[in-house]
């Protein structure tokens, strides 16, 4: 029997070829751009927020709870050594570093500008967080002598890769104290602060000009996928602060949260109409055929034996559509995750937002799930008008019918 | 024979660099002494007008320099203080004694085309750069001075012309490390005292603004004479400021 | 023909009201989203505007870039008698803007302090109305100082207390005063906030020698709209060694983001509308499909193929017209209500501050050129979805198509 229905129902939804490829098609190109647009989107915030991640304080940061108001020297965290080691051990803990940073007055014989020296550990920084991907140019060595120059103090110093600057600042001591490097490499982490003002040297070179060691930190960040981490954190160590990125970073929440309402929006406004498609058709499509239908119950085919037809055409249709969809959504995904939007021409305007010029998409499972289940539903939905005029069907005044 | 001549090669540039450095070192005597008190007038050349300042300076070694202003009226009384690595101004006017932060070290001095930096670290010539001769005219010696490794001075290399009958400069060129010139110092009317020789006019000359100078005259020079220590205290900015 | 179409969308309901109601939504959506996008960005615009920078600058060529006091404007008056005699020039009023160090009792700090005229920025600028603590500033306040929160909190000062400055002046010679802090300002723009600090100019001027001198002009236009014809007056009038930059050079940045804001938002009207005009092709389709005996009757008798085509084009232009007609003024109206009542949005400035935004107010654009391409568009979408139909139908021929199923 079911295999008869199948069949009836799969014939009758392509018996009007053009119509039904017609439903097929507006599923198929409303499903892709939508599914574009949405991983573009999400591609922007989830790019930003991972690049602050990387670039800067993990998804938690340490800090002096003095540090963020008045960033100076004085306002360290004590026993960061013991902090970082304890942190490590832990098992919910991925990476973790300790930078020391210090404000101060970059040169060069031309031009003077504001920057901030951080004092790192390179190695430790391309495992916490891909630090050798921000390599814009040059090399990423850091030595005695060398230093890694944010994008945007580069160009504002117009220093380029093997120049010379001159940093200074005033020491433990509060002595005036300066230090010459020689850039290595330009880095770019679209992290607007740093690229404006950094300079990377390394950390036990930045102790010896400071006077200060391994056992201070100005912030300890941490990568780490607990969500319960900030708050045994916290109670571990009461007299310093435990930040989440989100925290740190307002902007980035709400952004998120913006993003998140808008592809709802965009989705439920698509999927509506893709309803009211399916919907048109399969109204007609059945109308067209009441003689048939009536024909069907007056020779003792059940009701929900038809019912069950008429649900499987639409699936049929809504299903096909979204193979087909689903199919150049990901084709077109996959080309903007690896290639991206090319912005380069809006770069002053994305760069003051701390963006990229080229956005790659996020391609995620929702997508295709969360579109699935919104064309099934809207097919199924789609034929429960018409199916209450079969029910309601008298087979034989419907056999006398004029068509 | 060969060896021989290699021999000498060697050692006649070592000596050159031996002597290199040994006239730098006399010209950096010759700048400082053991101590040193100058009274000074500085002419400051910009945007179309001239201004003058006098001053009195006193310098011991490298680490320790007061100078106090006398001229013009307005800025009578403001001292300044250079102790190690750090810096501390007095005004009178507002009565207040301020350190000088690092993100004004780099500011020009009063207006000037000398740099605080200039006027704190003089000690640079010989321990931060290596010289090297590049040409004798008669008794002239151009000298190329390559910052050392790990000197933090901005420039990418010194150009100066020393005269070795007084062992001192008459030209200073500064150059930018991609070898451009950026500011030239001229010395002139070099005068001795007692035993050391110092020009007593100077000009400082950035490039890119050829409208702007800024002249030091030596007024009144006196070497290692006894520089009280309570010179080179704190105390001193606000006491010697009347 | 044209009462053969009427007939036929009486007719047809099911077609008819579908196609008339997505078009009357599709018009009514597209007119208020990009009202709702011109608005926000109008009013982006005029907030950051608001905060510090004018529509329009003046400076001495060379400031921009390199700055200092080489590249101050020497005589103030002369070129604002210029702007006196310009139509479109709503306000106007100098800054000198100089760096010095500002100490307190505890510590201190390299800081921007700025010369203003503090009657004229009230309406240039959010100076005044960005007060936290203290007061603002007036002609004859001084040697008050306004300051930035984060400025003020670096120093540890409070209000009353004595802050001393030291700089240069216009001459380049040493300047020294004690500024007492009047009142403090946050707009929420963090680096503004911890170096910025204003003081009277009848005040500053006598410390700075800077008498008729500026670091720049700022501009507040009558409309916003003429800035660039306006800009190009003023460049004809000053002198050569001035320049008169618009805010659109000033806050590159600003527009570039705007701009890319913008390509999104009609990324996702596109979508929208490749949804819409699929559907209404359907339902003009099915419609048309279902009617192909009609057709073949009509052509048996004699009506041409134009006149298919003609028939089916009347029919959706009276749909859409119908539609648009309803949907406009409805559309017209919501912007131009909302333009003047802007709706609120309550935290918005606090969330956005950084961006410029000092309000919560969301006002909608009304601008008719606007609204007339938006309905022209919709209409060329209804037009292009009946395209397919008519092809199809025409397709037929005459008796076979009145055996049609």
């Amino acid at each position: 029997m079911f295999k008869l229905i199948i069949k009836l129902a799969w014939n009758n939804a392509f018996l009007r070829l053009s119509r039904t490829l017609l439903v097929i098609i507006m599923i198929a190109v409303s499903m892709s751009m939508m599914l574009s647009i949405q991983g573009i989107y999400d591609g922007m915030t989830v790019n930003m927020i991972d690049k602050t991640k990387r670039s800067d304080c993990g998804e938690l940061s340490i800090y002096n709870p003095k540090y963020r108001i008045d960033k100076v020297m004085n306002n360290d965290i004590k026993d960061a050594d013991v902090i970082k080691v304890s942190l490590q051990e832990r098992a919910d803990v991925t990476a973790v570093v300790t930078r020391f940073s210090v404000e101060g007055l970059s040169a060069t014989a031309r031009k003077s500008t504001f920057a901030n020296i951080i004092g790192i550990d390179l190695d430790a920084e391309k495992s916490f967080g891909q630090f050798e991907q921000f390599l814009k140019e040059g090399e990423l060595k850091l030595g005695k002598r060398g230093t890694l120059i944010g994008s945007e103090l580069a160009k504002s110093l117009k220093v380029h890769v093997g120049s010379k600057v001159i940093f200074s600042t005033q020491d433990r001591q509060g002595d005036i104290n300066a230090i010459a490097l020689k850039v290595k490499g330009i880095v770019q982490t679209s992290n607007i602060t740093l690229d404006a003002s950094v300079l990377y040297i390394d950390r036990s070179r930045l102790n010896a000009f400071l006077g200060v060691d391994n056992t201070v930190a100005t912030q300890i960040a941490i990568r780490s996928a607990s969500p319960t981490l900030q708050a045994s954190l916290q109670k571990q160590y009461p007299n310093l602060e435990v930040k989440t990125l989100l925290e740190l970073y307002p902007m980035l929440q709400q952004m998120k949260d913006m993003m998140k309402i808008f592809n709802s929006i965009t989705f439920f406004i698509v999927m509506l109409v893709v309803f009211i498609g399916i919907l048109g058709v399969m109204y007609v499509s059945i109308l067209d055929r009441i003689r048939e239908f009536g024909i069907m119950r007056a020779v003792g085919m059940e009701y929900r034996h038809i019912r069950l037809q008429i649900f499987l055409e639409a699936l049929f249709v809504g299903v096909v559509g979204y193979a087909i969809g689903a199919f150049l959504g990901f084709i077109s995904l996959v080309y903007l995750h690896q290639v991206g939007l090319n912005l380069s021409d809006f770069s002053d305007g994305l760069a003051s937002f701390g963006m990229d010029t080229v956005i790659y998409a996020h391609i995620e499972l929702s997508y295709f799930s969360n579109t699935f289940f919104a064309i099934i539903t809207a097919s199924l939905l789609s034929v429960v008008l018409p199916l209450q005029k079969i029910k309601r069907l008298n087979p034989i005044e419907v056999i006398k019918a004029e068509t | 024979m060969k060896k021989l001549l290699l021999f000498i090669l060697v050692l006649s540039t070592l000596l050159r660099a031996d002597e290199a450095q040994d006239i730098m070192k006399k010209v950096d005597n010759n700048m400082r002494g053991q101590n040193v008190y100058m009274q000074i007038t500085m002419r400051i050349t910009s945007m179309g007008h001239t201004r003058t300042m006098k001053m009195k300076t006193w310098a011991q070694g490298t680490k320790k320099s007061f100078v106090k202003t006398i001229y013009p009226p307005k800025d009578k009384g403001i001292t300044f203080l250079s102790l190690d690595n750090q810096m501390w101004q007095y005004v009178p006017k507002i009565e207040r004694t301020i350190k000088i932060p690092t993100s004004m070290m780099l500011q020009n001095w009063m207006g000037s085309d000398f740099t605080n930096d200039d006027m704190v670290k003089q000690s640079s010539i010989v321990d931060d750069y290596d010289p090297r001769i590049l040409k004798r005219e008669g008794s002239v010696v151009t000298i190329e001075l390559t910052p050392k490794e790990d000197a933090a001075v901005v420039w990418g290399k010194i150009v100066t012309n020393i005269d070795t009958t007084t062992y001192t400069s008459n030209k200073d060129l500064f150059y930018d490390e991609d070898g451009e010139v950026v500011r030239t110092f001229f010395y002139s009317e070099v005068k001795q005292f007692g035993k050391y020789y110092t020009p007593t006019h100077w000009k400082v000359q950035p490039v890119d603004k050829p409208n702007n100078s800024t002249e030091i005259i030596l007024e009144d020079v006196k070497y290692d004479t006894k520089i009280s220590e309570q010179y080179f205290r704190k105390s001193a900015l606000k006491r010697f400021s009347r | 023909m044209f009462s053969l179409a009427l007939k036929n969308i009486l007719f047809y309901k099911g077609r008819s009201i579908t196609t008339f109601v997505l078009t009357f939504v599709s018009t009514l959506l597209f007119i208020l989203y990009v009202a709702l996008m011109d608005g926000s960005h109008g009013s982006m615009l005029q907030n950051a505007l608001k905060v510090y920078t004018g529509s329009i600058e003046i400076y001495k060529k060379g400031y921009r870039d390199i700055g200092g006091n080489e590249y101050f404007i020497t005589d103030v008056a002369k070129v604002e008698k210029v702007l006196d005699k310009i139509d479109g020039v709503e306000k106007y009023t100098s800054r000198y803007e100089t760096y010095g160090l500002l100490s307190s009792s505890e510590n201190s700090a390299a800081a921007m302090v700025v010369g203003i005229n503090p009657e004229k920025e009230i309406g240039m600028s959010e100076l005044s109305s960005t007060l936290v603590e203290g007061t603002y500033l007036s002609r004859d306040s001084g040697n008050c100082l306004y300051a930035g929160v984060d400025l003020v909190k670096k120093l540890r000062a409070k209000i009353g207390d004595e802050v001393s400055f030291v700089g240069g002046a216009s001459d380049n010679s040493f300047a020294a005063d004690l500024f007492k802090l009047c009142g403090t300002f946050k707009t929420g723009s963090f680096e503004f906030d911890a170096s910025a600090s204003f003081i009277t100019r009848s005040y500053f001027d006598e410390l700075m020698y800077a008498q008729n001198k500026a670091s720049y002009i700022t501009l507040k236009l009558t409309d916003l709209d003429e800035v660039d014809t306006i800009n190009k007056e003023i460049e004809t009038k000053i002198d050569s060694s001035l320049e008169s930059v618009s805010w659109k050079v000033l806050m590159h940045a600003m527009v570039e983001a705007m701009q890319v804001d913008s390509i999104f938002g009609y990324i996702s009207l596109v979508l929208f509308f490749v949804v819409i005009f699929f559907v209404i092709m359907i339902f003009g389709f099915i419609n048309v499909s279902s009617r192909v005996r009609e057709f073949g009757t009509l052509r048996c008798i004699g009506l041409s193929r134009g006149k298919i085509r003609l028939l089916l084009f009347y029919e959706i232009l009276i749909l859409s017209t119908a539609a648009i007609i309803l949907a406009t003024p409805l559309g017209a109206y919501i912007a131009y209500y909302y333009s003047i009542h802007p709706f609120v949005i309550e935290g918005m400035s606090e969330t956005y501050k950084q961006y410029g935004v000092v309000s919560d107010q969301v006002p909608l654009s009304f601008d008719l050129f606007t609204i007339s391409w938006n309905v022209i568009l919709i209409y060329l979408l209804n037009f292009l979805s009946v395209i397919y139909p008519i092809m199809y139908i025409n397709s037929f021929r005459p008796i076979e198509a009145t055996h049609h199923v």
